[in-house]
């Protein structure tokens, strides 16, 4: 009778992949989630542009550029956080994924990683018209491997705690509200490690090295504490 | 009863222990002189006597507008500003320790340090409540989680009340967004939000999965806040750098077991209503039957 | 894998599930013999939908045991949530997936072997063969009641549990409905929460009465007298929690 004979470890790693694949196939569909979210990062770049007009010719952009560029992303990733929870809720189909035999762990990390991209390609199209927007005619003195790893190690935090309270926030009512009152200050070391790290990368200089590795190791601190903590306390929320 | 008594006679003698504390800190305690803090290095410096001190609590030396300038000028100073704490440095000659207001400022220091230790414990008892709850799915931990939660925001507002008195008093502004403040204010956040989440979720059970959790990786979070601004340059104070006087020391042990009294009876009271409440409503269920 | 489901299906024993002073499930004790169909009647707040829970290894018990096929709810709920399935009102498939994704989706959940063979035979089955390829949310609610059957087929489970299946069916869906359930009714064992008491005693070679958690009445369908079973229905209506 039974189907399930497969070995546990590849049993799971096939639902993983047919999660994530499933998350990716259906945004591909609606392109609800990478369109909101873009939008939502454009609109963003109005409202700097608005806080900005006064400043004046002296100003160095650069200087508050990463701080400008986290706040967008954070915002925008919530946007995100929530549908892709939404869509699990909509119908009930998080009560069927918990039916099948997966270990709930499995649906978490399907679901952060697919966070992840979709966070992950909005960074990558925020990044250079941000860039176009503001930063034009400034220098970028860091290496060109250092964004980019702020970016990905930043991002997995925010994905992974932000899986973990979107899965509660979305039982709430007023599930956005609710998910940016829990996200922001939990948040809070991981930004400004991340906008520190970003800063000293962009502004460079002849001891940017240490801060800027000093900063990563915090992100990688908060990372790896933070995503543990999620990951053990998934099992319990995802089933309540 | 019988635990609301003992509740009531603890708070009777924690109130006291704090009160005792605080006249302590005023009569007896020596004047500590915290400065800013952003030195690892001792400061030496010479003392109105001609004496070579050297110091872990480099002084924000506070130039009073006319009166602190020209006799620092007169005794052939270095011209100091309020920052001048910043190098390693820093020989000051003669420095002018002309505070602008009296001292008091720093008595809040007996009151407000116990109290951020006291709500820091309490929220990791909240989040110890929150483990036991989500292990055991008993509805006693949840209500024991929350009430540990709700002391402890008590006693981080009472921190961030205190914390802005002193910021006044002693760097002449209401706020500042100073690492170790902000730390406070964000563990002020994170309870906020734990009430928010509470108050959201409709089903009493998931409600309370979900205040557990998110109990616990509050509690996480909290101390690497601490930590990350901590490795951030920082203007406040850190106290057990290098020990204090015993005078010091004693008011400040004594205020900080009045604190817990204090606080460890503001939960038992709490649990005990929620207790009465909760049999309300067996007695409620029962008439329904 | 497991024991096999000869006997007992589904064994209950003082079933409990409090919450503070709350008791959702109170020593509910009941055996269901394999092949047997259950119906489990009660208002609102009762606990059907814990109990079902409980079963399907969704809430876990606050004590007594409950198993299914010999596995029990706490201890083999992985090996048993490979073999149970659930049609329930909520379609419980993604709207924006056709209906072959949705079914492929689900047979990699479940670790199912030859995949897209089963889907097939599965969407022949159910008369959807010819919409495969359509996305979920344009299918009718008696199509997507159909999908959800084959979803909850896939992996050949033993023990199929309903929650209010016929809730929004047009009788024309619902005769669709029932006809589907009659093909699969000899290799199954269902458990079947139900409002309907006509459309549940009609089904069932076992009831259940459930009111305020406890069991009020438990009996093979042969031994129903009607008259009394819908008095005694009757009687616990209004004593659910609000």
């Amino acid at each position: 009778m039974s189907t399930a004979a497969e070995k546990p470890r590849s049993l799971s790693w096939r639902q993983f992949r047919a999660i994530l694949r499933k998350d990716i196939v259906m945004e591909l569909r609606t392109k609800e989630m990478v369109t909101s979210m873009g939008i939502y990062a454009l609109l963003t770049m109005v409202v700097y542009q608005v806080a900005l007009s006064q400043a004046s010719e002296a100003f160095d952009p650069r200087e508050i550029a990463s701080g400008l560029l986290w706040l967008a992303f954070i915002f925008t990733s919530m946007l995100g956080l929530n549908r892709s929870l939404v869509h699990e809720k909509d119908q009930g189909c998080l009560e069927a994924l918990l039916l099948s035999p997966v270990d709930r762990p499995v649906i978490f990390f399907a679901k952060a990683i697919g966070n992840l991209v979709f966070l992950g390609i909005v960074e990558m199209l925020t990044i250079p018209i941000f860039a176009f927007l503001f930063l034009q005619g400034s220098g970028y003195a860091g290496d060109w491997w250092m964004i980019p790893l702020v970016l990905a190690a930043g991002s997995l935090g925010i994905a992974g705690v932000g899986t973990l309270l979107a899965t509660m926030s979305v039982n709430t009512k007023g599930k956005d509200f609710v998910l940016a009152v829990l996200m922001v200050p939990l948040m809070y070391p991981l930004l400004l490690a991340a906008v520190s790290a970003t800063t000293t990368a962009v502004l460079g200089g002849a001891d940017a090295t240490t801060p800027f590795w000093q900063a990563m190791a915090l992100i990688a601190g908060y990372d790896g504490i933070m995503l543990v903590a999620s990951y053990g306390l998934y099992e319990f929320v995802v089933g309540a | 009863m019988k635990q609301l008594k003992i509740a009531l006679v603890l708070l009777l003698i924690g109130g006291v222990l704090t009160t005792v504390a605080f006249f302590m800190a005023f009569f007896t305690a020596e004047v500590q002189r915290f400065g800013t803090v952003k030195l690892d290095e001792p400061v030496t410096y010479q003392n109105e006597a001609g004496e070579t001190i050297t110091s872990a609590f480099p002084f924000q030396i506070v130039t009073q507008e006319t009166t602190a300038a020209p006799s620092a000028e007169a005794s052939g100073a270095a011209s100091v500003d309020t920052t001048g704490t910043a190098s390693a440095e820093t020989t000051v000659a003669a420095p002018q320790f002309e505070y602008g207001k009296p001292w008091f400022s720093q008595k809040i220091f007996y009151f407000h340090v116990p109290v951020a230790e006291a709500s820091f414990l309490v929220l990791l008892l909240s989040a110890y409540f929150g483990i036991r709850f989500l292990t055991t799915r008993r509805k006693e931990y949840d209500t024991k989680s929350r009430i540990a939660m709700e002391t402890a925001l008590v006693f981080v507002v009472l921190t961030m009340i205190t914390g802005v008195l002193w910021t006044k008093a002693s760097w002449n502004q209401w706020w500042d967004w100073e690492p170790r403040l902000t730390t406070y204010f964000i563990m002020m956040l994170l309870m906020v939000a734990y009430f928010v989440l509470r108050n959201s979720s409709e089903d009493e059970e998931r409600r309370a999965v979900y205040a557990g959790a998110f109990a616990v990786i509050a509690a996480i979070d909290a101390p690497i806040s601490f930590f990350i601004t901590r490795l951030l340059p920082s203007n406040h104070p850190v106290v057990f750098k290098s020990g204090m006087a015993t005078s010091n020391l004693l008011p400040f042990i004594v205020a900080q077991i009045g604190m817990l009294m204090i606080g460890y009876a503001i939960y038992v009271v709490r649990m005990h209503e929620e207790r009465m409440r909760e049999r309300l409503e067996v007695v409620k269920d029962a008439l329904e039957d | 894998m497991g024991e096999d489901c000869t006997e007992i299906a589904v064994e209950v024993r003082e079933l409990t599930r409090t919450f503070g002073v709350r008791k959702a499930l109170d020593r509910v004790s009941f055996d269901l013999p394999k092949g047997a169909f259950l119906s489990i009647f009660g208002p609102n707040g009762a606990g059907k939908t814990t109990l079902v829970h409980v079963l399907t290894t969704l809430t876990a018990p606050s004590s007594g045991t409950a198993t299914i096929c010999g596995l029990d709810v706490v201890e083999g709920a992985v090996e048993l949530r490979s073999r149970i399935g659930l049609i329930s009102h909520n379609p419980l498939l993604y709207p924006d997936l056709s209906a072959l994704e949705n079914l492929e989706f689900f047979a990699d959940m479940y670790g199912v072997q030859d995949a897209a063979d089963r889907v097939r035979e599965l969407l022949v089955a159910v008369e959807l063969d010819h919409r495969r390829l359509d996305l979920v949310r344009t299918f009718s609610r008696g199509m997507l009641q159909r999908l959800s059957i084959a979803r909850a087929l896939l992996h050949h489970p033993d023990v199929l549990f309903l929650d209010e299946p016929y809730s929004g069916l047009d009788p024309h869906a619902m005769e669709i409905f029932d006809s589907l359930i009659a093909q699969i009714r000899e290799d199954h064992t269902f458990v079947m929460i139900s409002h309907d008491l006509s459309k549940g005693l009609e089904l069932c070679s076992h009831a259940l009465i459930l009111a305020r958690g406890k069991v009020v009445l438990s009996e093979a369908r042969s031994e129903i007298d009607e008259e009394r079973f819908v008095a005694t229905y009757r009687s616990t209506v209004g004593t659910g929690v609000s």
